[in-house]
């Protein structure tokens, strides 16, 4: 059993309000749920819509088929219809959106109270109360939803609040940023988190001016951290390579946007892995560490902080709007992997130094502090090893193995459920395992899937020696991230 | 007394100016720090350029940070220890040019920063570019037919940022021990220009002997508009009279005094270092 909800109107009409408390409500209940956001970079008008899928098992991604279209306005029926099953729902209407949480809820069978005690904690109770009630009576139609398998506790949150939530477990004691979507999120979970939890965000006058502020809180041993997307991580890159000089531990969450330049503010790609690898100038570790969903989120952000602190070294967190802006449903527990502050405020240099910290131009010195950054690199090669630089899904003896990285996890998982093949996912692209060269050389066929024009095959190439060919490469980059049943078409074409 | 040197070699011109403000900042400092325990409470910052090479020759903590970056460097030590007295070291270049927008915010932010810019109106360490406040018509192998755009009068900058301490000393030893000291019993951010001849690439060009001192003239270094009447007399081009001293100074909400994160942890003397979580 799956269906797909999408509500759409206008910015300022609310529907992340409504598919919010709906998905709320469905996890309480005991379902999966999946949703996630199609805004444009406006405030007022255009459109916007959200695509919530909810199952009896576990679901980690939208599809091309909607059960429901709940049209805030007129708009959303002319650009959704195409997309309705035959058996399809259309809630349209002038009214609140809150009167289509009624209706939604009635068609569902849910228990109106759940609502009514969501409602409680927004503002308006009473008006809201009225449109809900006022749907909930309207409704005449009825969907038989099975009843979920079990009611296990889950979480439900976005890729954001568990970056938040593992950054806090991690011992996070200052954020810094300046807006930028789709990194903001972050700030928006952070900030008011940080009385209750005793941490400090600060947005300061620029990303320049935000990592700089973190090098030098990190140096007096704060756990420092900064988020942005991939123009200000471009503005950051200086002291991101300072920091790796002055051995000032200090983590990157860069949550990828297309691009290049300004590109698509609101919408998704993963075009910045390059980036990630080689940012900032000189030759030094980018440790680079890619989650795909939110427990992911969770955990690798703690293991940024794990090895940032560890070997003093800049670290990224590397995202995008799919992950940082979609809802996930999971019974698990992360694992947190906890760090020491290992700073003590001492004399720390951009240039390079003598043993204390004073900048040196003598050849043996140079030469003997490049080296000590190597053999840096190859420690946290090997330790890294402890981790689970890598994860496999699916048929584990299959020569069809799928390759991706990142907030394409969801789709493809739910893509490859009836199909002959394995999905290798990497979450640690710097450094990267050995052991994935393994496991692509029993492949027969190699498959990619990502949401760009194809930089984790140039990696592989880079790494393994392992050549991907064009025609197995499934890209999208207009944007938008990949659905489960047209991906689940598009893998079935190149199986062999 | 605890040692405020390091033991590596000078590397200034012989008789560059900066050995005025470097003497005049280990004068001031010697006061204070009276144990290397009393040195924990110190960080220093510098950019990059000739100034910078301070950071090299006091023997404190900090960071010889990035071109034109001093000031979030410092924010940054200042809210990760909120404890620490933080004092910043620029040229022009860094302060005027490379970094000038953190200027702003931080005569807007306030914090309890000291900042002292050496200002020698050139690009003295890549071999004598003009900066943004060189003299019309100084001619240098990238200017071969002289500068012909006006300098900036960062005085009135910073007054306009909202600055609380606005300072300008020559650099001489007494002048930069007496300013710090000023500076330092001021709560907020402090703005001191050093005015500093380059010997070899912007030598004084009679600014000298056109000094005199405000406070000695009975300026009220509290009237804004006296403030900024006097800011105008020199525009770093040619003037007949170069006023010196504090031109303005007025306390205001310091930035780290807003959150209570930080007004915490100084009541406690502690930094994030300390919080086992």
């Amino acid at each position: 059993m799956k269906y797909s909800v999408l509500f759409g109107g206008k910015a300022g009409q609310g529907p992340n309000i409504l598919s919010q408390l709906t998905g709320e409500i469905l996890v309480e209940k005991g379902y999966y749920v999946f949703y996630s956001r199609d805004y444009q970079s406006l405030i007022r008008g255009g459109h916007n819509f959200n695509v919530l899928t909810f199952s009896d098992e576990p679901v980690l991604s939208n599809e091309s088929k909607i059960d429901i279209l709940i049209c805030l306005d007129e708009n959303t029926e002319k650009m959704h219809k195409n997309e309705l099953k035959k058996t399809g729902l259309v809630l349209k209407g002038t009214e609140d959106n809150m009167y289509f949480a009624g209706r939604l809820f009635k068609i569902l069978g849910l228990d109106f109270k759940l609502l009514e005690e969501k409602l409680k904690k927004l503002k308006n109770f009473d008006e809201n109360l009225k449109h809900a009630k006022k749907g909930h009576e309207t409704e005449k139609n009825k969907i038989e939803i099975v009843k979920p398998k079990n009611n296990s506790k889950k979480s439900f949150r976005n890729g954001s609040q568990a970056i938040a939530d593992g950054s806090i477990k991690s011992g996070l004691d200052i954020y810094c940023a300046y807006p930028m979507t789709p990194a903001t999120p972050l700030l928006f979970e952070l900030a008011p988190r940080q009385f209750d939890n005793n941490f400090l965000t600060l947005e300061l006058e620029n990303e320049i001016s935000v990592i700089g502020s973190a090098v030098g809180a990190a140096a007096t041993g704060a756990k420092a951290m900064v988020g942005t997307s991939g123009g200000g991580f471009d503005l950051m890159t200086e002291f991101f390579s300072m920091s790796a000089i002055a051995e000032i531990p200090i983590v990157v969450y860069l949550s990828s946007r297309p691009g290049p330049g300004t590109g698509v503010a609101t919408y998704t790609g993963q075009g910045d892995l390059n980036l990630a690898r080689h940012c900032g100038h000189g030759e030094f570790f980018r440790l680079v560490l890619a989650p795909g969903d939110s427990i992911e989120s969770e955990e690798l952000t703690s293991q940024c902080f794990y090895f940032s602190q560890k070997y003093k070294i800049p670290a990224i967190l590397l995202g995008d709007k799919h992950l940082g802006e979609s809802f996930y449903t999971s019974e698990a527990n992360a694992k947190i992997t906890k760090s020491e502050k290992t700073i003590s405020l001492k004399k720390f240099n951009s240039y390079e130094t003598d043993e204390n910290g004073i900048g040196t131009e003598n050849a043996e010195i140079i030469k003997k502090n490049v080296e000590r950054r190597l053999k840096k690199t190859k420690e946290i090669e090997k330790e890294a090893e402890k981790f689970e630089m890598f994860k496999v899904y699916g048929k584990k003896d299959s020569k069809n193995i799928i390759v991706s990285w990142g907030s394409t996890k969801g789709a493809i998982i739910d893509a490859i459920k009836d199909l002959d093949c394995k999905f290798i996912q990497i979450l640690y692209i710097e450094p990267f395992s050995e052991k994935i060269k393994i496991e692509l050389a029993k492949a027969k066929n190699i498959i990619l899937v990502e949401n760009n024009t194809g930089t984790l095959a140039d990696l592989i190439g880079e790494k393994t020696c392992i050549r991907i060919e064009d025609k197995n490469k499934i890209l999208r980059y207009d944007g938008r991230p990949f659905l489960c049943d047209e991906l689940n078409e598009e893998i079935k074409g190149r199986l062999r | 007394m605890t040692n405020l040197s390091t033991n590596i070699q000078n590397t200034w011109c012989p008789g560059c100016w900066n050995f005025q403000i470097l003497a005049g900042v280990k004068n001031y400092l010697a006061k204070q720090i009276k144990n290397e325990k009393d040195k924990e409470n110190w960080a220093m910052v510098s950019g990059i350029g000739c100034h910078a090479k301070i950071f090299d020759y006091i023997n404190l903590n900090g960071i010889n940070s990035l071109h034109g970056r001093v000031l979030p460097t410092c924010l940054g030590l200042k809210v990760g220890n909120p404890n620490l007295n933080v004092i910043g070291f620029s040229g022009d270049g860094d302060a005027y040019a490379e970094g000038m927008e953190h200027l702003i915010h931080m005569a807007r932010y306030n914090s309890n920063i000291k900042y002292f810019v050496h200002n020698n109106q050139v690009f003295a360490l890549t071999v004598g570019e003009p900066t943004p406040v060189t003299e019309i018509g100084f001619k240098d192998k990238t200017t071969p037919r002289g500068t012909t755009i006006a300098p900036l009068n960062p005085i009135k900058l910073m007054l306009a940022a909202g600055c609380g301490f606005v300072a300008r000393v020559y650099a001489d030893v007494k002048q930069v021990e007496q300013v710090f000291d000023e500076a330092m019993k001021h709560n907020g951010f402090a703005f001191i220009e050093i005015l500093q001849p380059c010997l070899i690439f912007h030598p004084d060009i009679g600014l000298k002997e056109k000094t005199y001192n405000l406070q000695e003239k009975g300026h009220d270094k509290t009237n804004y508009f006296e403030a900024m009447k006097k800011a105008e007399e020199f525009d770093y081009n040619k003037s007949e009279k170069i006023p010196l001293g504090i031109f303005y100074q007025k306390e205001k909400p310091v930035f780290e005094e807003q959150f209570e994160q930080l007004r915490k942890l100084k009541s406690e003397k502690k930094s994030w270092k300390d919080l086992k979580r």
